[in-house]
C-alpha cells in the first residue's frame, strides 16, 4: 500500500523529474562520467580496444620522478606564500574602507579595487607583462626614480614567485575584502555609539570593536582557504610562466596540462591529477567539518 | 588639562584619516594606472609611442591606427563574434538550466530530493581532473566544436544553490494560488518563477556572462581551429605567445607608411583594451548584480 501510494505521487509529479531531467542528464555525462574516468590512472590508455589495468604502475613512476617532485614543491612554496602573504591584505583594506564615510570617494575606491576580479588572467597577465616591462614598465620606472636598476622580473628565477604573488593580490585583494565589508556592517552601530561616548579613538573603536567582530569570517575564510590549498592557481601561472623560470613556477596543474594535454601521456597526467585531487578532497573534507565545529557554518 | 587631552585625540584622529585615505588612493591607482597606461599606449602615434613610459596615462601624440588594424584582422573579427555567441547562447542555457532545476529543488517536495542534494554535494566536492574531461568531450566528438564550450560548466553548482537560496525568498503563497488555479509546475515555473526573480537571474547571469567572456582554456584544449577560437585566445596568442604575425592579420587598416612604422607593443595593448571593453561598460550593473549577489550567496568565488 505504501509502496503504492509513493509510486501514484511518483506518477504524479513527472513534471517534476522532467525538469530535472536535463540537469541531472548534464552531471552526469559531464561530472560523474569524467569521475569515474580518473580509474585512467591505473590504466594503459589504448587508442583502439580497452584500457589494460596496471595497478600503481604510474603512482610508481610519479614518485620517483624529480620533475613531479618537483612541481608538488613548487605548488606547495606558492600555496603557502600566497596564504601568509595575500590572507591579511583583504582584511586591512576592508578596516581602511571602513574608516571612510559613505560617499563618493568610498564608492570610487570599492569599484577601482574590485575591477581586477572581473578581468580574465589572459588580460591580467597582458597589463602584468607590460607594467614589469624591463625598458619602461611602470614598476621599473620607479626603481629607476630611486636610482636602482631595472630586473626583467618575468624571465628571473628569484623574482617570478613574487610576481604571482603581487599579481594575484592585485586580482583579488580588492573582492575579497567584500566578505569583511559584510561582516563589519554586520557589527552593532551601538558598540561604536558606547565607545565614541567613552572617548575611544577611531583607532581604538577599530582595535577593540571592529577586529574581534570580525574574527569568526576571518576564520572561516582561513579555513576555507587551506580547504583549496593544492590549488596554487592554474590560470595565473599558465598565463605568466615561460621556458627561463618553469623550474621555480611549474604547479601539479600545469604539470598536469604539459603531460597530458601537449605530451598525451594521459594515465600519467591522470595519475598526477588523482593524487593531486585525493589531498584536495580530504583538505576539503577536514576543513567543512572543522569549520562547522569552530563556526557553525561549513564549505557548503 | 581636559581641553589639551580632547585637542590630541582631535590631532592624532586626522592623521590616521590623512594617512589611510592615502593608502586608498595609492591602492586605487595601483589598479587604475596600469590599465590607463595600455590605453594610452594603444592610443598613441606609433612614431612617438616609445615616448610614453610605463606610468604615463595621456598618450604621445594622438591616433586610432592601432585599433583600424586590429579591427580589420579578420581573426580577431571573427573571435569577437564567436565570443558573443558563445556567451549569449551559453548564458542563456546556463541560466535555463540552473533556474528550472532551482526551482524545482527549491520550490517542490518530490520523492528522492535528498538522495538528488546529497549527490550535488557530492559531485561539487569530488572534481573530475582535465584529461578525463578532455577525452570524454573528444569522444563526444565535440573537439572543434562551440558546443564543448557551451556546454562545458553549463551548471555551476555553486551558482544552483545560490539561485535556491535566491528562490526560496519567493513567498509560496503566490505559488500555492497558481496551483489551485490549475497551473501546472513548468507554468508556474515560467510564468510567476522567472518573472518575480529577476534580480536574482540578472545576477547569475552577470556570474555566467562575466565567465563566458573570460573563458579561455577550455578553448585552448578543445579548439584548434583559429576560426573558432574566442577573442581571449586570440588575445593570449598575441600577449601570451607573442605570435605577432597572426596581430598583424592581412594588413588591410593602414596605408604601407603606417605599417611599417606600427609598434607589437601597443597593438597587444589595444587588444588588451578591446577584450576588457564589454565588462567596463557593464561594470556598474556588475557592481550593482553581481557584488550583491556573491555576497547573499555567501560564496567566495
Amino acid at each position: 500500500m505504501k509502496i503504492k501510494a509513493k509510486l501514484s505521487k511518483i506518477r504524479k509529479d513527472w513534471v517534476l523529474y522532467a525538469m530535472l531531467l536535463p540537469a541531472l542528464v548534464y552531471f552526469i555525462i559531464f561530472n560523474v562520467i569524467p569521475l569515474i574516468g580518473m580509474k585512467l590512472a591505473f590504466e594503459d590508455y589504448r587508442i583502439i580496444g580497452k584500457n589494460v589495468w596496471v595497478g600503481w604502475k604510474y603512482f610508481d613512476i610519479l614518485f620517483s620522478s624529480p620533475a613531479f617532485l618537483n612541481v608538488l614543491k613548487n605548488t606547495i612554496i606558492i600555496s603557502a606564500m600566497k596564504i601568509v602573504f595575500i590572507f591579511p591584505i583583504p582584511i586591512i583594506l576592508s578596516l581602511l574602507i571602513n574608516e571612510v564615510r559613505t560617499g563618493p570617494f568610498r564608492k570610487y575606491v570599492q569599484s577601482v579595487v574590485y575591477l581586477p576580479h572581473f578581468l580574465s588572467w589572459v588580460v591580467i597577465a597582458g597589463i602584468w607583462i607590460s607594467l614589469l616591462n624591463p625598458v619602461d614598465g611602470g614598476v621599473n620606472v620607479i626603481r629607476n626614480l630611486f636610482h636602482l636598476p631595472s630586473i626583467d622580473f618575468m624571465t628571473s628565477k628569484d623574482h617570478i614567485r613574487w610576481v604571482l604573488l603581487f599579481s594575484e593580490m592585485w586580482r583579488s585583494a580588492g573582492w575579497d575584502s567584500i566578505l569583511y565589508m559584510a561582516a563589519i556592517m554586520k557589527i552593532s552601530p551601538s558598540l561604536y555609539e558606547a565607545a565614541r561616548i567613552d572617548g575611544a579613538s577611531s583607532l581604538l573603536q577599530m582595535r577593540y570593536i571592529t577586529l574581534p567582530g570580525l574574527m569568526s569570517t576571518v576564520i572561516t575564510v582561513f579555513i576555507l582557504n587551506l580547504g583549496f590549498f593544492m590549488n596554487a592557481g592554474f590560470d595565473q601561472v599558465f598565463n605568466l610562466i615561460n621556458d627561463s623560470v618553469i623550474s621555480v613556477v611549474d604547479i601539479l596543474d600545469t604539470y598536469v596540462y604539459r603531460i597530458g594535454i601537449l605530451n598525451a601521456q594521459y594515465s600519467y597526467a591522470t595519475a598526477a591529477s588523482l593524487f593531486k585531487g585525493a589531498i584536495g578532497v580530504v583538505l576539503i573534507l577536514g576543513t567543512h567539518f572543522i569549520s562547522k565545529k569552530i563556526s557553525g557554518k561549513g564549505v557548503w | 588639562m581636559f581641553g589639551n587631552g580632547g585637542g590630541e585625540d582631535l590631532k592624532k584622529f586626522s592623521w590616521t584619516t590623512m594617512i589611510i585615505y592615502l593608502v586608498l588612493i595609492l591602492l586605487s591607482l595601483s589598479v587604475l594606472i596600469p590599465i590607463l597606461n595600455l590605453l594610452a599606449m594603444s592610443l598613441s602615434d606609433p612614431l612617438k609611442v616609445h615616448k610614453l613610459r610605463g606610468l604615463s596615462i595621456l598618450p604621445e601624440g594622438f591616433s586610432l591606427i592601432n585599433y583600424k588594424i586590429l579591427l580589420s584582422n579578420p581573426l580577431i573579427l571573427r573571435s569577437i563574434l564567436n565570443t558573443l555567441f558563445i556567451t549569449i547562447v551559453g548564458t542563456a542555457l546556463n541560466l535555463f538550466l540552473t533556474a528550472m532545476a532551482a526551482y524545482v529543488l527549491a520550490k517542490t517536495n518530490f520523492a528522492g530530493k535528498r538522495t538528488i542534494m546529497i549527490f550535488l554535494v557530492i559531485i561539487m566536492v569530488f572534481e573530475p581532473g582535465m584529461i578525463p574531461e578532455f577525452l570524454l568531450v573528444k569522444s563526444l566528438g565535440l573537439l572543434n566544436t562551440y558546443s564543448s564550450l557551451i556546454l562545458y560548466k553549463a551548471i555551476n553548482i555553486f551558482y544552483l544553490f545560490i539561485l535556491m537560496r535566491f528562490f526560496e525568498d519567493v513567498p509560496d503563497s503566490i505559488l500555492e494560488a497558481a496551483r489551485i488555479d490549475g497551473a501546472g509546475h513548468f507554468r508556474i515555473f515560467t510564468r510567476i518563477m522567472l518573472p518575480l526573480s529577476k534580480p536574482a537571474l540578472a545576477t547569475l547571469g552577470l556570474f555566467y556572462g562575466v565567465y563566458h567572456w573570460n573563458e579561455y582554456f577550455s578553448a585552448t584544449i578543445y579548439i584548434s581551429d583559429p576560426n573558432k577560437w574566442p577573442l581571449q585566445v586570440v588575445l593570449r596568442q598575441f600577449v601570451v605567445m607573442r605570435d605577432n604575425t597572426s596581430m598583424l592579420g592581412s594588413l588591410t587598416g593602414g596605408s604601407y607608411n603606417q605599417i611599417a612604422h606600427l609598434d607589437f607593443t601597443s597593438l597587444q595593448d589595444g587588444t588588451i583594451i578591446i577584450s576588457m571593453l564589454p565588462l567596463l561598460i557593464l561594470y556598474p550593473l556588475i557592481l550593482r548584480y553581481y557584488a550583491k549577489g556573491a555576497l547573499e550567496g555567501g560564496v567566495k568565488d
